[in-house]
């Protein structure tokens, strides 16, 4: 400190002048009343904070364990479920492997809230008055064949669903939009849907009946559908489940509809 | 020590004023020595404060703008570098690194040099430093406004300006580290740590991301992760750290009485490091990261009670006995109000990190509270202390007017709570009705409109403050604050008879 104190007052001199005097020993008040620099206590840790400590480290623990996602590096589920349950997809990284694996009703879940649910809701209610519902329909319940020729090419005209009318329901035909096994998948979702109780329709049928109507110029009416049997399936029937991830229909399996050929 | 027998009587100072003439001289000397080290410390300092302050009421006016455009979209909508997308950022950016980033060097200079016990030499140098930064400020806002920002949150600062920033870092850091080499005394004292902490995590990442952002950009969706990481980082290793170390040295030294207990210092300080450093991802909750990635952050996140719990409760302690000076002292005010604000701003991000309440919050305005907790009631509001602190020992003045010292104080206080409040109760609500499949989006933003105009008023009020402040310190500047012998106290009857007890 002794070797240092003549530089002082060059060096007070030498900065802007803030009203300070030229004497460095009539310091600024403000440093003449100032406390010495802080010193540091040497209290010991108390229990409690050992306590908040324990209890800190203990739900960061449980919490890294609980949702870890087995700290697999392309698990994006925080509970670890197996990322990968079948083997059937392509093995590569990417999306084509994650699409193969959904079931029929769950890729119809996707195209039907993509196309279908602007009009007929996704809770399958329709609108009243102006588009039938889907859940309890008889159309949906009943046999698949009059569900495929009304996708396929539409529906025109006055109709009657659960009862109440629809005046002037007008549905645009799908055949050239969505695929057959699109729409065998969404026919499938529709069918299990808000308690509906059909059975799955593959995509080979739909192919079977786009082929059959193919020269089919305009949309049905209702007139049209009420000629085919309620419960016609198409060619094909009924298929049992084909995917090892669809749940089991016990409608499907007890109660097979006669194939209509 | 108890504290409970001892009111207003401090162990440190009160031996020294009575004792014999040998101890009277080292407090003389010790005087000297200060006065030195701040004359030396001045313009720098004053600079990094100055330029801090115009950045801050610059910034002020861009979140009013903001907030404004919220709930009045039409505001000059047809006037490209105003439009909201360019103002949010540059509003962000010019107070991260404008207004919070420049009044932290500013204090974390004076503190070194002040604990280092060692005059800063060729202060020049490192106002050609501060200019740099100001020059790195003033392109990235022009490019953020003109159009050219990078589009990552706090980093919107196109490259060539956060190269300028980048330089001028370097130049203040090395001073701030030739301090250290050339420091007196064995003893390094806690806001040491904290500073020495800040000026190397700082470098770390700011420029880790820089690289991985811009230099070698990752893959896609890693980019989201290095920016979230980034931007919790710098509030807590840069911002966090600078902070803490600042309120360890103003509440003891204002009080004049040792920090409780130096046990918990050192186990805040290494948990703090520790456990910091891993926060960040849980911002991504949902998102499509590996699990564990987010899951480590939020268990980091929950964590962090260790450090927080432990600072709050040395600074508890050291306090106690003495909570009746924050009538007086707008240092100690600010700043207790700032280190109470940190506490409870941890906790809350602990909440927020949750996956269960993340999930549900994550994408609205509590995430804007939860920023403006970290950065203002916590970190701005101890810059503030530390300023009433550090500026009249720089200009040689007091401040002129405890009336707008209580007037900053109590709009600053009343504004951040209001917009923390405000923002916080509009993102829940906002984040309910966003999982409400029944709600459409546009009336889940709706909903929050009364919350955002009542944001805009909580602006308002910071406004006023910024602005009284900014006036008040020009006053120093000028050489207009009071000459006398006493601090300009709050209470300035009652505070100086105290002070005469003292």
């Amino acid at each position: 400190m002794n070797e240092n104190s003549p530089a002082p007052e060059r060096r007070v001199r030498q900065g802007m002048d803030y009203g300070e005097t030229e004497d460095v020993h009539q310091v600024h008040a403000a440093i003449q009343r100032e406390k010495r620099e802080p010193a540091v206590g040497l209290e010991p840790l108390s229990l409690w904070l050992i306590a908040i400590y324990g209890l800190a480290i203990f739900f960061g623990g449980a919490y890294l364990g609980r949702y870890s996602g087995n700290f697999s590096g392309d698990g994006l589920d925080p509970f670890g479920g197996a990322p990968r349950p079948t083997k059937s997809g392509a093995t590569g990284p990417g999306g084509g492997a994650q699409t193969a694996e959904l079931s029929p009703a769950d890729r119809g879940k996707k195209i039907f809230s993509a196309n279908c649910a602007t009009c007929h809701q996704m809770s399958g209610t329709g609108v009243a008055g102006q588009y039938p519902p889907l859940a309890g329909s008889e159309y949906v319940n009943g046999g698949t064949r009059r569900l495929g020729m009304i996708v396929l090419k539409g529906l025109q005209g006055p109709l009657t669903v659960k009862g109440m009318a629809f005046g002037s329901a007008v549905m645009q035909p799908w055949e050239k939009t969505l695929t057959d096994a699109k729409i065998s998948d969404v026919l499938t979702f529709i069918r299990q849907e808000w308690g509906n109780k059909g059975g799955p329709v593959t995509p080979e049928a739909i192919a079977a009946l786009r082929k059959e109507l193919a020269n089919h110029p305009d949309s049905f009416t209702e007139p049209d559908l009420k000629a085919v049997p309620e419960d016609a399936n198409l060619p094909g029937g009924e298929a049992p489940a084909t995917k090892p991830g669809e749940p089991p229909n016990p409608q499907a399996s007890a109660a097979p509809a006669p194939p209509k050929a | 020590m108890n504290s409970a027998d001892i009111p207003l009587t401090p162990p440190t100072t009160v031996p020294v004023a009575t004792s014999t003439e040998s101890d009277v001289t080292i407090r003389e000397v010790e005087q000297v020595e200060r006065a030195l080290i701040d004359a030396s410390t001045r313009l720098p300092v004053l600079f990094f404060y100055g330029s801090a302050i115009v950045w801050l009421l610059l910034g002020t006016l861009l979140a009013g703008f903001t907030s404004f455009k919220l709930h009045a979209p039409d505001l000059l909508a047809n006037v490209s570098f105003l439009t909201w997308g360019r103002v949010r950022p540059a509003h962000m950016n010019v107070m991260v690194y404008g207004w919070a980033s420049m009044a932290g060097i500013g204090t974390a200079i004076w503190l070194m040099a002040r604990l280092c016990r060692t005059t800063l030499r060729h202060p020049l140098l490192l106002i050609g430093g501060a200019a740099f930064w100001n020059l790195g400020v003033l392109l990235g806002v022009g490019g953020i406004l003109a159009g050219d920002s990078t589009g990552y949150e706090w980093l919107e600062f196109p490259p060539y300006a956060a190269i300028v920033l980048f330089v001028a870092y370097s130049l203040v850091v090395s001073w701030a580290m030739l301090m250290f080499r050339f420091r007196r005394g064995d003893h390094i004292y806690i806001t040491q740590w904290y500073l020495l902490g800040a000026f190397l995590w700082f470098p770390w990442v700011y420029g880790a991301t820089q690289v991985m952002l811009f230099l070698v950009p990752l893959q896609g969706v890693m980019q989201e992760a290095v920016t979230w990481w980034f931007a919790n980082n710098l509030l807590f290793l840069w911002f966090g750290a600078i902070g803490l170390g600042t309120a360890y040295y103003m509440i003891p030294k204002v009080i004049g009485r040792p920090v409780y207990s130096y046990h918990l210092a050192a186990i805040g300080f290494w948990t703090y490091a520790l456990f910091a450093s891993w926060t960040g991802m849980q911002r991504l909750v949902d998102g499509p990261f590996p699990a564990w990635m987010i899951t480590a952050s939020i268990a980091a996140t929950i964590l962090t009670i260790i450090p927080v719990a432990t600072v709050g409760l040395n600074h508890h302690m050291t306090m106690r006995g003495y909570f009746g000076l924050l009538r007086y002292s707008p240092t100690l005010r600010f700043t207790v109000f700032g280190a109470i604000s940190y506490t409870v701003f941890s906790l809350v991000g602990v909440l927020l990190s949750l996956r269960s309440v993340a999930g549900y919050v994550h994408f609205t305005e509590a995430s804007i509270a939860y920023s403006h907790m970290g950065l203002y009631a916590f970190f701005t509001m101890i810059m503030f202390g530390s300023m009433y602190y550090i500026v009249p020992r720089l200009v040689g003045r007091e401040w002129r007017y405890a009336s707008l010292i209580k007037l900053h104080f109590w709009s600053s206080t009343y504004g951040v709570g209001l917009m923390v409040l405000m923002l916080l109760a509009g993102g829940l609500s906002q984040g309910a009705s966003m999982h409400d499949p029944s709600i459409a989006f546009s009336e889940s933003t709706e909903s929050i409109l009364p919350y955002l105009r009542g944001r805009s008023v909580s602006g308002l009020l910071l406004t006023v403050a910024h602005f009284v402040f900014a006036f008040h310190f020009g006053l120093m500047l000028l050489g207009l604050g009071r000459t006398a012998s006493v601090p300009t106290f709050l209470n300035p009857q009652e505070g100086e008879a105290l002070e005469a007890r003292l």
